[in-house]
């Protein structure tokens, strides 16, 4: 793709034109549309956001509702695929009603064709959805397939309309009920981030777009020790707090949530730290007590996949009690799903620091990137427990006969005795050092620093794998 | 709109911070529940005002109940 339209004044405000809307996306007077302006429904340009290059594509929403036939669907795998070819990212802004129905079965096999150039593209360059209309049928898997989906007020995503479900299920349901911001940010974990207009899902796109296309270098001297994180947590070990507010502090700045509302007790967060590009997965236990779950385990998988694949180093934020038990969660899966975020970590080879905060018990311990999971570096503050349960959960196990055998008017001092015997044995951080799970155990004043000095230490290196949407 | 906050969870209602008719901000303790022996906040997701406070201290909810409505 060697020539270059200068883009003209686009000559209506419509914000439905793909021009408005690539204009709207890049810096001021950096687009360039890289094919003239035709009826493919289609278009796609080359440009720089806040100074890093990128290439976007756009569905036609002036053009058939945006449907694609095959000359739109090879224009945007020629765009994926000069992506590939550059090394930068590629962001699609999506308002398609699906294949064009004229065109048939060639419409259905250039869709397909987009699909396989997402899919060669997975892993190499980033890929960012934006979706301000409706994405459906086919066009509804395009977004899906990219790395992170991008949906304003306005945006819809589903296989069949409401129209083919009310007629093959009854139910009835609009739009926006089916595939806009609530269920798609909430339920079903297609969309990552969702906005309140077209306006904010552009800024979104750009803010991923330079965290993702460009990382910086991660420098542990810009960074000063005296911060207290852990004053951002109650005192108290059984209280829950919102994580939320501790990730913000460890970042330089305020970090882009991915998939806020969808799986909430793991928040993962794309930010810099110490001027670098990093995700951070971290329990919340404001919801479920921070126990993984089937959903949590499988939105923290996804995103460690997406990161090493992309080289984008990782900090993990461990207080978590362990799985969630329920009947619910063993049908939902929660071994299937939470095999996921074992295997991402252990298969991942970007550095990734571990930082236990307040508690790792059980197999939470184990998937939130342990020691044996091949973490470049587990760091614990003083007071955290690392242990196969809660001390007072365990002497109930342990000692119930015990326990049972003595007076009742005895029981609650035997108890606590037992309780403080188990934390020397097998809570603490002591014996997690002793063994060596635990690298050290650091002051939270000084934590943004060691972890950067341990990312930094780290040979950089990026997973050879692409990022199925898990 | 009203917003129906349900248990995300089986557990003990330990406190009932907020009663109906509370003014209430995004964010605020409505109730704490009591599960996986910690204590977990229940917090109001928008601004409004309490309907209804759906439980009483020490009943047990089970995933899916009904705790709280904000209007």
């Amino acid at each position: 793709m060697t020539t270059t339209h200068v883009a003209a004044e686009p000559s209506t405000a419509d914000f439905r034109d793909p021009e408005v809307r690539l204009r709207a996306l890049f810096d001021g007077g950096s687009l360039r549309l890289l094919i003239p302006r035709d009826d493919s429904g289609v278009l796609y340009a080359r440009g720089e956001i806040d100074g890093t290059p990128a290439i976007a594509y756009a569905t036609d929403a002036t053009r058939m509702g945006g449907a694609m036939g095959i000359e739109g669907c090879r224009h945007i795998v020629d765009a994926v695929d000069a992506a590939v070819r550059e090394r930068v990212p590629v962001i699609g802004v999506w308002h398609s009603g699906g294949a064009r129905l004229p065109e048939g079965v060639v419409a259905l096999d250039g869709v397909g064709q987009v699909f396989a150039a997402m899919v060669r593209a997975s892993g190499r360059v980033p890929q960012i959805s934006v979706v301000l209309g409706p994405a459906a049928g086919g066009a509804a898997y395009g977004p899906a397939l990219t790395d992170l989906v991008i949906m304003s007020d306005g945006g819809r995503i589903f296989v069949t309309g409401p129209e083919v479900v009310r007629s093959v299920t009854g139910e009835q349901v609009d739009m926006e009920r089916l595939g806009g911001p609530e269920p798609h940010g909430r339920r079903s974990g297609v969309v990552h981030i969702t906005t309140k207009d077209d306006a904010a899902a552009l800024a979104e796109a750009r803010k991923l777009t330079f965290l993702l296309g460009y990382q910086g270098r991660i420098s542990p001297a810009d960074v000063a020790d005296g911060l207290d994180l852990a004053a951002l947590m109650p005192a108290e070990t059984n209280r829950a707090y919102d994580v939320k507010p501790v990730v913000k502090a460890l970042l330089d700045e305020p970090g882009v949530e991915l998939h806020a509302k969808w799986a909430p007790n793991v928040v993962t967060t794309l930010g810099r730290f110490a001027g670098r590009t990093v995700g951070v997965i971290a329990n919340n236990p404001l919801r479920l007590g921070g126990c993984l779950d089937a959903a949590s385990a499988e939105k923290a998988a996804r995103f460690v996949r997406m990161c090493d694949s992309l080289g984008v180093p990782l900090v993990v934020l461990v207080d978590v009690p362990g799985y969630l038990p329920g009947v619910g969660q063993e049908w939902e899966g929660v071994v299937r799903r939470g095999a996921k975020l074992l295997h991402a970590f252990a298969e991942a080879v970007v550095p990734r620091v571990t930082l236990v905060t307040r508690k790792a018990y059980g197999g939470a311990y184990i998937a939130m990137n342990s020691r044996s999971l091949g973490a470049t570096a587990v760091y614990a503050w003083p007071t955290a427990e690392v242990a196969v349960m809660g001390a007072s959960a365990a002497v109930n196990i342990l000692h119930r006969k015990k326990i049972a055998a003595t007076r009742p008017e005895d029981r609650e001092a035997l108890r606590a005795q037992l309780v403080e015997d188990q934390i020397r044995v097998a809570g603490g951080v002591n014996r997690a050092l002793e063994i060596g799970v635990i690298d050290d155990v650091i002051k939270p004043t000084e934590t943004r620093r060691r972890i950067a000095e341990a990312l930094a230490a780290a040979p950089a290196a990026r997973g050879a794998h692409g990022n199925i949407p898990l | 709109m009203a917003d129906e906050i349900r248990a995300e969870m089986v557990a003990n209602v330990w406190k009932v911070v907020a009663a109906a008719g509370d003014s209430v901000s995004e964010g605020d303790t409505l109730v704490i529940l009591e599960s996986m022996k910690m204590e977990i906040p229940v917090v109001a997701e928008s601004d409004g005002v309490v309907r209804q406070l759906a439980v009483n201290e020490g009943d047990v909810v089970q995933e899916g109940d009904l705790i709280a409505v904000v209007e």
